[in-house]
C-alpha cells in the first residue's frame, strides 16, 4: 500500500515554470511512438512577422505510416503540421506528475495552448481515407466454411478425466468411520476456523460416511434450516466461545 | 546532441524530442479561473487520493474466519456471480478523485475529478522548453478538475428545500445561517443537530413560538419563520411532527401576513398541498405552544376584508387545526366534523343556486355545522363571514349574530341558526351589521302576511323539558313551523336521532303526533307540501 498523502514538490510553481499545451492527433502521436534514439520527432518553427505562426514538421523516417494489409508504404503521414493557438482564459492550468514513488510534483503552467494540426495536403487525405476504411471493418467477421469441422472432438470411449476420477475413488474407498473421539476433534477443530457449515464440506473434511457424521453432529451441533446461513450446521452455543476467539472443546463423551 | 534553433530571417527552429522512458505520469490540474488560484503563492501543498468511494465496489463485510462465517462462502458468491453475470465495476485507484490541502490545515482544499475521454481521440502533450532549447513533449495521462471546497457551513438539502419554499417571505437571507449557529450554539453544539437534540429543540420552539407570537413585526414574522425553518430543520427525524409545526408556522405567518394586508403572491401550490395533510395529522399530541394560538385567532375576527372563498376554506383550515391542537380528544373530533360540513356547504352553495329546495338542506347542514361551532365558538365565524360572501350574502350578513350569542344557551344560537335560515330564504342581501332580532322582526311580519290564520297552540302538551334542542317537543316543532314552512323531512332532519336519543322510528311517531296537535297550515312550495304555522 502506497501512502498517497503526499506533500506536493512547489518548486517549478515557484519558478512560474510556463508550459505548452498542445492537442496533437492520434496518428501523429502514434508515429511518435515509433522515434528512435534520443526521440527526436521534428522540428517546430515559429516565425515572429508580423502575427506569430508555429509549425511543425515530422521528421523524414516518421512519415512512414504502419497500416495493416495492403499499400503500406504508399500512404505517408502528412509532414507540416501548423499550430492554432488557443488561450488559456477560463481555465487555470497546472502540471502536475506522479512519480513510480508517488511523489507528486507541479512541473508548472500552461501559459499557451495549441492544436497541432496536419496540413491539408493529399497525403494526408489519403492517410485519412485508409483509417477510415479500416475503421469501417467490422471486428467480427462471418465466413463460410467449406467442410464441417471434424477435428474438435472425437468419440471417446472414456473421457481421461473420467478414468482418472473413477481410479480415484477406487483408490480411496468407502469412507470408514473412525472414533468417534477423532471425528469430534475433527469437527471442532473445523468449527474454530469457520462458524457455519455446509453437510458435504463438513463430509470432505472429515472424510466419514454422511450418516454416521450427522449422528455425531446432532449431538454437538444444531442446523440451520432458515436465515442467512441456510442448511448448515453450527456448533451448539455451549459449545462455541466465538467472542473470546477461543475454542471450548465442550464435553466430550 | 546540442542544437540550437537555427534562426532564419524571421523566425526560429527548434528541435523537437519525445523521450521514451519517463517514469513520471504528466497530469492536468485544472482550476476555473474564477477560483483565482495562482500555485506560485503556494507555501504548502498535500495532495492524495480520495478513497471513500472504496466501499461502493467492495463486498459486505461478511467475517472470513471466526464467527459468523461460513466454509467456501467466497467461493460460492463467486460462482453464483459468474453464473448471474453480475459484474461489479474494479475500484481503480487511477480514476478516483484527488484532495488537495494548500497551505496547510486553515489553507484551501480542492477536490480533483477525473475528466473522462480525454486520451481517447486525441492526445494531449506538454511541450516544456530544455536548458538546450529544444522542445520536450510529454504525453498527458490525466486529466484532473479542480475544485474548491466550501468550508463554509451548507444548509442540508432538507433545509435548502424549506429555505426555497419560503425565499418570497424571507427578505433578510443572511439571517438565516446567523440564526442557525445561535440555535447551535444554544443547544452547545452536540454532534450533530439532528442527534439528541429533539427534546431540546422542542422545547426551544416551544419558547420561541410563544416569544415570538407576541410580536408582530414583519421582520420577526420572518425570523420566527426562519427559526422553524431551522430547527425544525434540525429534525430531520421528527417527520409528521415537524411537517406539521413547519404548516402550523406557515400558516401563522401567511395568516399575519393576510391580517396585515400585505400584497402577496397566490398562494403556492405546496402550501395548498401541505393542507392536505393537515387531517392526517389532527391526531398527533401537540406542544403547549399551540395554545398561544388561539389568542392569535381572537384578533383575527375582526377583520373584515372581504376574501375569497378559497382564502376563507383555508383560513377557516387554519384556525381549524389550532383550535385542534389546544382541545384534544372529543373536540377535535366534534370540530373536524364542523369544519367539514362547512367546508361541505361552502361547496353545496357554490355548486347550487339559491333556491329554496336546494339550499335548505345546505342551510340546514350549515346550521348544524354552525351549532357545532357555536359550541366551541370564538373561531370560524369571522373568516366564514368572507367565505360566503359569494355564495349567499344574506347569510354572512347573520354571522355576526353567532359571535355575540358566544356564551349563550344552545337554544339561543338555535333561535339563531333559525333565523339564518330565514333570512337564507329570503335572499335578502343585506349587509353585515344586522342583529338576529332585527331580523327576525323583519321576517315575523312578513311570514304573517302570506296567511291570516294564526293557529296559537298552547303550551300544554309538551313531551319533554324544554330549551333544550335536543328533545323532539311541540314546542320546538311549533317554533320551526312559525319561522318558516317546512316539510315533513326538514322537520326530521333538525332532530337527528342522534341529537334527541331517539330511534328514526320512535322520531317519526313523536313527530307525527305532535304534527297532528298542531295542525298546522299546508301550503305547496315547488311540488313537496309544506307545513307552517302562524301565530
Amino acid at each position: 500500500m502506497s501512502d498517497k498523502g503526499q506533500d506536493v514538490d512547489l518548486t517549478r510553481a515557484k519558478q512560474n515554470t510556463g508550459v505548452w499545451l498542445v492537442k496533437v492527433p492520434k496518428y501523429l502521436s502514434q508515429q511518435w511512438g515509433k522515434a528512435s534514439g534520443r526521440g527526436e520527432v521534428g522540428k517546430l518553427k515559429i516565425a515572429n512577422q508580423g502575427k506569430t505562426t508555429v509549425s511543425f514538421s515530422l521528421n523524414e523516417e516518421l512519415t512512414v505510416v504502419e497500416s495493416s494489409g495492403e499499400t503500406a508504404s504508399s500512404v505517408r503521414a502528412p509532414r507540416e503540421h501548423p499550430f492554432s493557438m488557443q488561450s488559456v482564459g477560463g481555465q487555470t492550468l497546472a502540471v502536475f506528475t506522479e512519480s513510480s514513488l508517488d511523489q507528486i510534483t507541479i512541473e508548472g503552467m500552461v501559459v499557451q495552448r495549441a492544436e497541432c494540426r496536419p496540413a491539408v495536403q493529399e497525403s494526408y487525405v489519403k492517410l485519412k481515407k485508409l483509417q477510415i476504411e479500416e475503421s469501417t471493418k467490422p471486428l467480427r467477421l462471418s465466413q463460410r466454411l467449406e467442410k464441417a469441422v471434424t477435428t474438435n472432438y472425437k468419440p471417446v470411449s472414456n473421457h481421461t478425466y473420467n478414468v482418472e476420477y473413477e481410479k480415484k475413488k477406487k483408490e480411496e474407498g468407502k469412507r470408514a468411520r473412525s472414533d468417534k473421539e477423532k471425528v469430534l476433534e475433527m469437527l471442532f477443530s473445523a468449527f474454530e476456523k469457520h462458524q457455519y457449515y455446509n453437510i458435504k464440506n463438513l463430509v470432505e473434511i472429515t472424510k466419514q460416511p454422511v450418516i454416521y457424521l450427522k449422528e455425531i453432529l446432532r449431538e454437538i451441533g444444531v442446523y440451520n434450516s432458515r436465515g442467512p446461513h441456510k442448511s448448515t450446521w453450527e456448533l451448539k452455543p455451549e459449545y462455541h466461545h466465538y467472542q473470546e476467539g477461543e475454542e471450548d472443546e465442550g464435553t466430550m463423551e | 546532441m546540442t542544437s540550437l534553433g537555427n534562426s532564419s530571417s524571421t523566425g526560429t527552429e527548434y528541435i523537437v524530442r519525445v523521450p521514451k522512458n519517463t517514469s513520471k505520469r504528466y497530469n492536468i490540474m485544472a482550476f476555473n479561473a474564477g477560483d483565482k488560484v495562482n500555485c506560485s503563492t503556494w507555501t504548502q501543498a498535500r495532495m492524495e487520493r480520495d478513497m471513500s468511494n472504496r466501499r461502493m465496489y467492495g463486498e459486505e463485510e461478511t467475517p472470513e474466519a471466526g464467527a459468523g462465517s461460513e466454509f467456501g462462502k467466497k467461493q460460492r458468491e463467486e460462482a453464483r456471480r459468474k453464473k448471474y453475470g453480475i459484474i461489479t465495476k474494479e475500484f481503480k485507484v487511477e480514476d478516483q478523485p484527488w484532495l488537495l490541502k494548500v497551505n496547510g490545515k486553515a489553507g484551501r482544499r480542492f477536490k480533483g475529478l477525473k475528466k473522462g475521454g480525454v486520451t481517447e481521440n486525441a492526445s494531449y502533450y506538454i511541450f516544456t522548453q530544455c536548458a538546450d532549447g529544444a522542445f520536450e513533449a510529454f504525453p498527458v495521462h490525466g486529466w484532473y478538475n479542480f475544485t474548491p471546497q466550501a468550508k463554509h457551513r451548507t444548509l442540508t438539502a432538507e433545509e435548502a428545500e424549506e429555505e426555497w419554499g419560503r425565499r418570497n417571505k424571507v427578505v433578510n437571507h443572511f439571517s438565516i445561517m446567523l440564526q442557525r449557529r445561535l440555535r447551535e450554539q444554544e443547544h452547545g453544539e452536540e454532534e450533530e443537530e439532528v442527534a439528541g437534540e429533539k427534546g431540546g429543540k422542542k422545547k426551544k420552539k416551544k419558547g420561541g413560538k410563544g416569544g415570538d407570537l407576541r410580536i408582530h413585526d414583519l421582520e420577526d414574522d420572518l425570523e420566527m419563520s426562519s427559526d422553524e425553518s431551522d430547527s425544525s430543520g434540525g429534525e430531520d427525524g421528527e417527520g409528521k411532527s415537524k411537517s406539521k409545526k413547519d404548516i402550523s408556522s406557515k400558516a401563522k405567518a401567511k395568516k399575519k401576513k393576510k391580517r396585515k394586508g400585505s400584497d402577496q403572491e397566490g398562494l403556492e401550490d405546496s402550501d395548498d398541498g401541505d393542507f392536505e395533510g393537515l387531517e392526517v395529522d389532527y391526531m398527533s399530541d401537540e406542544s403547549s405552544s399551540e395554545e398561544e394560538e388561539p389568542e392569535k385567532a381572537k384578533p383575527n375576527k375582526g377583520d373584515d376584508v372581504p376574501k375569497g372563498i378559497d382564502e376563507a376554506s383555508e383560513s377557516e383550515e387554519e384556525s381549524e387545526e389550532e383550535n385542534k391542537n389546544e382541545e384534544e380528544g372529543k373536540e377535535e373530533e366534534e370540530e373536524e366534523e364542523g369544519k367539514k360540513t362547512p367546508v361541505q356547504t361552502e361547496k353545496k352553495k357554490k355548486k347550487e343556486k339559491e333556491s329554496s329546495g336546494e339550499s335548505d338542506s345546505s342551510e340546514d347542514s350549515d346550521i348544524e355545522g354552525e351549532t357545532a361551532s357555536a359550541l366551541f365558538m370564538k373561531k370560524r365565524t369571522p373568516p366564514k363571514r368572507g367565505g360566503r360572501g359569494s355564495a349567499g350574502s344574506s347569510r354572512t350578513g347573520s354571522r355576526p349574530g353567532t359571535p355575540s350569542i358566544d356564551n349563550a344557551a344552545t337554544s339561543n344560537t338555535l333561535r339563531a341558526a333559525a333565523s339564518k335560515l330565514e333570512q337564507g330564504k329570503r335572499q335578502a342581501a343585506t349587509s353585515s351589521s344586522d342583529t338576529p332580532a332585527a331580523k327576525r322582526l323583519k321576517m315575523e311580519p312578513s311570514s304573517q302576511s302570506p296567511s291570516g290564520k294564526s293557529t296559537p297552540q298552547p303550551a300544554s302538551g309538551k313531551s319533554t323539558p324544554s330549551s333544550s334542542d335536543v328533545q323532539l317537543t311541540e314546542d320546538a316543532v311549533r317554533r320551526y313551523l312559525i319561522r318558516k314552512p317546512m316539510t315533513t323531512k326538514d322537520l326530521l332532519k333538525k332532530f337527528q336521532t342522534k341529537r334527541t336519543g331517539l330511534s328514526s322510528e320512535q322520531t317519526v311517531n313523536v313527530l307525527a303526533q305532535i304534527l297532528k296537535k298542531l295542525n298546522p297550515e299546508r301550503k305547496n312550495i315547488n311540488d313537496k307540501m309544506h307545513f307552517y304555522l302562524t301565530e
